[in-house]
């Protein structure tokens, strides 16, 4: 086990006033005021970095911040720690710092334009050693000098492993994490999604579900199912359920086979301790938890999984002024701690506000995997989007490609690129074995002697690995063919299982791609008034979101009402208010509200409910109802808004009734603010999703939303609280 | 989460007598979208013993016991279970004891499971759901007939894609000539098996024994009528010895033809163990003609193939792995129930079909059968297809034809709608709560043709239904 340094115990030098770094540059000058927004502006552009005013204006604005940073010495950037909004350094930036110094005074004096020529120069066991004589700050600030071919060459010469039950990245593999994630975490649809996976030899680095709930009880359920498949397969890998950590701790201590630890990071301590509830104690009490009491301890060398990616303490605005790339990095300073078997960078699944398009994604995710290689990580790779952000499959795969040739220890499989439960698009085991065949990879050592004696995989007359005869066969794995049909018949967006060499067989791509282009054109479909106020009287309001594109690209402007419309609007104090608005699917809204408005009107008259003239907002966010509730000072919202459309054609049309309680009364705020633990809770949230044809159908939906406000009314609760209150077994 | 829930199958045959008890799950299903049974986990199965009898019917007493005996021995009592059924089937249906038998399993089982006699439908429906429902599925494009041959009757059910079409049932099986095992001499011979002999000449009695010609020709005719009704070929329906031997006759619609064929019972049990290598058990060594009818199906040109081919999940017991997994179905989770106490309703007649275009006077006619019925009633609503319009004008139709005939507020009136349906169509039967009415809408569950509905307590936001005296014809509305 890794010795942990107490926080108190790692060195920082104390935060200096923020100086302004400039240049001129053909008759032009340039400033920055303080490292952040140097860091920042020397980076690619990126959507999220612009949102936040970091990136750069203009190419040569950009260009000499790089100039600027070339000429600072690794020595001036580990005088200057990065301070949060608070003026103080926090304590990812403080475990950050816990660095190898003798080897970071072997090259402290460096620019980081001559660092950067020594990595390239560098033999590969050179560049391995400074790694630890890095913060997260120091490789962040060296990826924005890198070029493509530079990331890839630099990140290339490193070669991080890993090992548990299987070794992980040593050269000349490639090796897959199986995601069998399932919308209800039925056990049957992950088993399918499992035996598919390993019938396409994937899953050697980890079979690893994000569950749907995350409670103890599901949690642990799933990882004995996960521990039962392991053991009657055979198959060496080892097992995860990315519950949080703390679930897992309790899953572990309960008895559950918890091989392996997950969490998802953040790269500002705001981010983690806020949003994602945990701290630098909590992740060392579960290292050393693992370390004592893990099923692998004794038998792997490391247990730990993190997931990482850009983009998520913009997204939570607790970024602390720090651009994307920095704050990844940071990440991985952090991760670099417990010494992970596995980190995973996920880069892309966030959306257009922090990676507008495919360029964005493919060379944020070359940064992190240099980066993260760089500062020591078994970095892989999962480049992937979602449908309302302009990446492409294509520009995927162009990600996977170039990810392989710079070293990538791994990618995900998610099967044909659909996840059925998160709704985006991720790599496929099609895409593991497509990039083994072209870059001359195979799975680790231990899962390919597995893979040979189940016929996965299989020796040419010239002894080299090639695909086997039950490759890509799950039925493999089943007791007979009924099993199989049982297994199936509880599996989403699963059209068949044909294949095209190591590729899905075109007609199951012709399917998925259909699915996604329906998908993308409900994201950019617009709300059409005028058919809809033929269902019903509706008054017209605008967000701040002035065009789909910024709708898309700020969600925080869809939230807001804009002030015109803010103003039309007075306080009316009926019980309920009915919001509709297109969300990430207009189309939702057109399929949904002609059967669904009239049964929802009539039921909220039928109970005498007290209703104001339903609302129509073009490009809306859920939380515009908290807007609408506090300006018509109504008790509750039915806000009706399309969802995010994922992998399934039909389920573009899919809509959410989010209703949302406002708690004006002080002693329904304080009861709320108990059970929450927020003291200044606002709002209670209840939400009916999937409307739609194949889901809850909109006459059912307009009945059931009825006889969800009347409970929400009645007991004064909404959310968990309500859940609580009128179903306390559940 | 899914909900442990247990399960429970007796069948009471000609012959054998077993029962399974289980433990499963419910489980949400998201590409369906409904809650289901799954992972149907065998606590205890019982010995297949032979059909205790007394006095030339079936012995009550002793039924009771090995029902008793299996509960605890699947350590589930009453009340908790949840699903499952109980069916005496073939000839032990016919007995005057059977009615008796009915009355003790339901008293001992509450009133949440089905018990029932002599619903040949229904038999053939399970035996094909419990044998060879899986196989199907797993041909969606081939038609399959199941032949459930057992001591008395042969069940016959044609299904696609797992989806029973047709159902049918003869009075062929192993047991309408018993003789003493070891021989062909004569034990016993039900009243159609005498027929069969008066009509092929064979003028043997009790104590005579049979000759190999004259069991070949008893054999003959059961093959021929079982090809036959397969076939589709012209039987001579107006003579009296086809006629008695077919209880519901079965017919193949006009665009199947060559069918998957597959055995279950306890011939079919025979017919697959000689095909997995097991050798044939000694002449009649179950005191019957069962081991000779096996013979001949393994040697027909026409099935042997099929009998290779495709294998059947189970087929021994079909029918009771058919009653404890597949005769209850779970509601939607939507389902309207203002009034969950008044569940489990037992027994409840199916009165009658409603649908969007009924006029008013048809609903209110019909309605008044569930109001003068002492069990109230239930009523198929058939809303395939329709728009909203009309589905929320229905609910209002039915809403003014209850509050004109003041339809009394305790009287259970049962809906029984196949789309996810329930609540909207609820709530505008009862004026969104304004009617005081004992009602309960049952959505997402297939409706067949039967007589009695039978639902059970609400569990995890729904509720099993089960279905029995299942009718081939459209009922009379």
């Amino acid at each position: 086990m890794k010795n942990l340094t107490p926080l108190a115990e790692i060195p920082v030098p104390r935060p200096q006033p923020e100086r302004v770094y400039a240049t001129r540059l053909f008759d032009r000058e340039f400033s920055f005021h303080g490292l952040k927004r140097l860091l920042g502006a020397a980076d690619y552009g990126k959507a999220g970095d612009r949102n936040a005013n970091l990136a750069a204006t203009s190419e040569t604005q950009r260009e000499a911040a790089r100039q600027i940073l070339s000429g600072l010495t690794l020595e001036h950037l580990y005088d200057h720690p990065l301070s949060d909004d608070e003026g103080r350094v926090d304590a990812v930036m403080r475990v950050n710092y816990d660095l190898d110094l003798d080897a970071l005074a072997s090259v402290a004096k460096m620019t980081l334009g001559q660092f950067k020529d020594h990595l390239l120069r560098s033999p590969a066991l050179e560049v391995k050693r400074l790694g630890p004589a890095l913060s997260g700050v120091m490789a962040a600030a060296v990826a924005k000098l890198c070029d493509v071919h530079e990331l890839i060459l630099v990140a290339g010469k490193i070669t991080r492993t890993s090992h548990a039950r299987t070794l992980l990245g040593s050269p000349g593999t490639l090796s897959s994490r199986l995601q069998p994630n399932h919308p209800t975490d039925d056990l049957r649809g992950i088993t399918l999604l499992c035996y598919a996976g390993l019938s396409l030899g994937a899953g050697d680095a980890l079979i690893g579900v994000n569950p749907a709930v995350d409670s103890v009880e599901n949690v642990s359920a799933i990882l004995r199912h996960l521990d039962l498949l392991r053991r009657q397969t055979g198959v060496p890998t080892q097992i995860c359920v990315l519950a949080h950590v703390k679930t897992q701790l309790a899953c572990l201590a309960r008895g559950a086979p918890v091989e392996i630890l997950f969490q998802s990071l953040a790269g500002t301590e705001k981010t983690n301790l806020e949003e994602f509830d945990i701290s630098v104690d909590l992740l060392d009490e579960g290292y050393r938890t693992m370390a004592e009491r893990g099923p692998l301890a004794g038998v792997a060398r490391q247990f730990m999984y993190f997931e990482t990616g850009q983009g998520s303490e913009f997204t939570y605005n607790k970024h602390n002024g720090i651009d994307m790339t920095t704050a990844e990095a940071l990440c991985y300073g952090l991760a670099r701690r417990y010494d992970p078997f596995m980190v995973n960078n996920v880069t892309g699944f966030i959306g257009p506000e922090t990676h507008l398009d495919s360029f964005e994604m493919v060379l944020a995710n070359l940064q992190d995997h240099f980066m993260g290689k760089l500062l020591g990580l078994p970095m892989g790779m999962a480049p992937c989007y979602t449908l309302h952000s302009n990446i492409s499959l294509e520009g995927q795969q162009i990600a996977t490609g170039l990810l392989a040739a710079a070293g990538a220890n791994y990618y995900m499989d998610v099967c044909l690129n659909t996840d059925r439960m998160l709704a985006y698009f991720d790599t496929s085991g099609h895409d593991v074995q497509t990039l083994r065949e072209t870059y001359g990879r195979l799975p680790a050592p231990e899962f390919l002697e597995w893979a040979l004696s189940r016929q996965i995989f299989a020796r040419d007359a010239d002894g080299q690995v090639v695909r086997g005869p039950s490759w890509g066969d799950p039925r493999m794995f089943c007791r007979c063919e009924a099993e199989f049909q049982e297994l199936r018949s509880a599996t989403p967006a699963l059209p068949g299982f044909e294949t095209a060499g190591p590729r899905p067989a075109d007609q199951l791509q012709r399917e998925m791609r259909m699915n996604q282009a329906i998908g993308r054109e409900a994201i950019h479909a617009e709300l059409r008034a005028g058919q809809l106020e033929q269902i019903a009287p509706l008054r017209i309001v605008e967000t701040e979101a002035c065009s789909r594109q910024v709708h898309l690209n700020s969600p925080d402007l869809g939230a807001r009402l804009s002030p015109a419309s803010r103003d039309r609007l007075s306080p009316e104090r009926n019980q309920v208010q009915i919001l509709i608005s297109d969300g990430l699917s207009a189309e939702a809204v057109h399929h949904n509200l002609p059967d669904l408005l009239p049964v929802l009107l009539d039921g909220l008259k039928g109970r005498q409910l007290s209703v104001g003239q339903p609302l129509l907002a073009r490009y809306g966010r859920a939380k515009l109802a908290e807007a609408v509730a506090d300006r018509l000072a109504a008790d509750v919202v039915i806000h009706l808004i399309g969802e995010r459309p994922g992998g399934d054609a039909l389920s573009s049309r899919s809509l959410s009734a989010y209703l949302v309680y406002r708690l004006w009364d002080p002693q329904v705020q304080s009861a709320a603010a108990r059970f929450s633990g927020h003291p200044a809770i606002r709002f209670e949230y209840t939400v009916i999703s999937n409307i739609y044809s194949a889901g809850l159908p909109p006459l059912e939906a307009g009945s059931v939303i009825v006889e969800r406000v009347c409970e929400i009314l009645s007991r004064q609760a909404a959310g968990n609280r309500l859940e609580a209150l009128a179903r306390p077994s559940h | 989460m899914p909900t442990e829930v247990n399960l429970v199958g007796f069948d009471i045959g000609t012959t054998t007598t077993s029962a399974i008890v289980a433990s499963a799950q419910l489980a949400h299903n998201s590409v369906t979208g409904r809650t289901e049974i799954t992972s149907v986990n065998e606590r205890y199965r019982s010995e297949m013993i032979f059909t205790p009898r007394r006095d030339d019917g079936l012995d009550v007493d002793a039924l009771g016991s090995y029902l008793d005996d299996c509960l605890a021995a699947g350590r589930v009592g009453p009340e908790e279970i949840f699903g499952g059924g109980a069916l005496l089937t073939g000839l032990a249906a016919q007995g005057a004891a059977a009615q008796a038998v009915v009355r003790l399993v339901k008293s001992r089982l509450r009133d949440a499971l089905v018990a029932t006699a002599d619903d040949p439908c229904l038999e053939s429906w399970l035996a094909f759901m419990g044998s060879s429902a899986a196989l199907s599925r797993a041909h969606p494009n081939s038609p399959l007939v199941n032949l459930d041959i057992g001591g008395g009757t042969t069940n016959l059910a044609l299904g696609v894609a797992g989806q029973v079409l047709r159902t049918g049932c003869l009075f062929v099986g192993a047991r309408h000539v018993q003789v003493e095992p070891g021989s062909y001499r004569i034990a016993k011979l039900s009243r159609y098996a005498r027929a069969l002999f008066e009509h092929l000449g064979i003028p043997r009695r009790i104590g005579h024994a049979l000759t190999a010609g004259e069991v070949d020709a008893v054999l003959d005719f059961y093959m021929n009528l079982l090809e036959a009704e397969l076939e589709g070929a012209a039987q001579p329906t107006d003579d009296p010895l086809i006629q008695q031997h077919r209880q519901v006759a079965f017919q193949l619609p006009g665009d199947v033809s060559d069918p998957i064929v597959t055995v279950s019972g306890g011939v079919g049990e025979l017919v697959y163990a000689h095909l997995r290598g097991q050798p044939w058990p000694a002449v009649t060594r179950y005191g019957d003609l069962g081991i000779d009818l096996a013979r001949r199906l393994v040697a027909s040109p026409k099935w042997a193939g099929h009998f290779r081919k495709f294998v059947p999940a189970s087929a021994g017991r079909a029918t009771v792995y058919g009653l404890l997994r597949y005769n209850t179905e779970v509601s939607g989770s939507t389902l309207f129930l203002p009034r969950a106490e008044s569940l489990p309703l037992a027994d409840v007649p199916v009165l009658g079909t409603i649908a969007p275009e009924s006029p008013a006077a048809h609903v209110d006619y019909l309605l008044g059968f569930a109001r003068r019925s002492p069990r109230g009633g239930a009523f198929r609503i058939e809303l395939r297809g329709r728009d909203g319009d009309l589905i929320r004008d229905l609910g209002r139709r039915m809403a003014g034809c209850l509050a004109a005939q003041a339809f009394p507020a305790e009287h259970p009136l049962v809906l029984l709608v196949s789309e996810n349906l329930g609540k909207v169509l609820g709530n505008y039967v009862t004026d969104w709560g304004a009617a005081a009415l004992n009602l309960v809408v049952i959505d997402e569950i297939d409706v067949p043709n039967a007589e009695y509905v039978q639902i059970g307590r609400l569990r995890n936001q729904v509720v099993p239904v089960a279905f029995y005296g299942l009718r081939e014809e459209s009922p009379a509305v």
